[in-house]
């Protein structure tokens, strides 16, 4: 079954971060998708960047209306994702618990539609 | 450049649409799709679970906290997202224009970390 954990956290934080912490932050993160793949339960994967940089589309009245900016405005922002195929909702969860996202942020968890 | 097309509705409302209007959502996505396939700028799509099904985890100084329900409530929410390889914001612009996400809700646009 695939989830998708999605990764909130403060986008400033990593502004404010020295060089050495973000190294630390980045080590972090290949560690954790390397613990993925070694399980073999990685199904895809992307950091995204910063809400600063998006863009919401709105169609209304047939007219297109196109804001800069995410389409919510929260304390954290979507910084990124991973994929994984487990078995269940255990299993997807215990593998959120170990994003180093959790431990400054928080991870959805949202079961994919089965197509 | 690839861009990640996140398609905001309300839940509540697409879940409750007449079956004839519900058949019409459906085949304008398998449409969208066709385009996306068409044009070589797919890269990856899924349907998400309503929030109903969204757990969110917190593991401060180690130890998990997991709640029921998805990061945020808001009027609208998360219900899939296609991934697109495309040259440049205006192209993204444009697919998400004609996402029909777009018509009875929001669709955001995120530059992937390149």
């Amino acid at each position: 079954m695939q989830f998708l954990l999605m990764i909130y956290s403060n986008e400033s934080r990593w502004t404010k971060m020295t060089q050495a912490e973000r190294e630390q932050g980045v080590a972090a993160y290949s560690a954790y998708t390397e613990a993925l793949k070694k399980a073999g339960v990685l199904a895809g994967a992307n950091r995204l960047q910063p809400t600063s940089a998006a863009t919401t589309v709105r169609i209304a009245n047939g007219k297109s209306q196109v804001l800069n900016g995410p389409y919510a405005d929260a304390k954290e922002q979507l910084g990124g994702y991973y994929m994984i195929d487990v078995p269940d909702l255990d299993a997807a969860l215990s593998w959120a618990a170990r994003c180093p996202g959790a431990s400054y942020g928080a991870i959805e968890v949202r079961p994919i539609w089965a197509m | 450049m690839q861009y990640l097309l996140l398609m905001y509705q309300n839940e509540t409302a697409m879940r409750g649409l007449p079956q004839d209007r519900a058949r019409q959502v459906h085949g304008a996505y398998t449409a969208y799709v066709d385009a996306l396939k068409k044009a070589g700028v797919l890269v990856a799509n899924n349907g998400l679970q309503p929030t109903s099904a969204a757990a969110t985890v917190r593991a401060p100084a180690g130890k998990a906290m997991v709640l029921n329900g998805p990061f945020a409530e808001t009027k609208e929410q998360l219900a899939g997202y296609f991934l697109i390889e495309v040259p440049d914001l205006d192209a993204a612009l444009f697919w998400a224009e004609h996402n029909p996400s777009a018509s009875h809700g929001a669709v955001e646009v995120r530059p992937v970390w390149a």
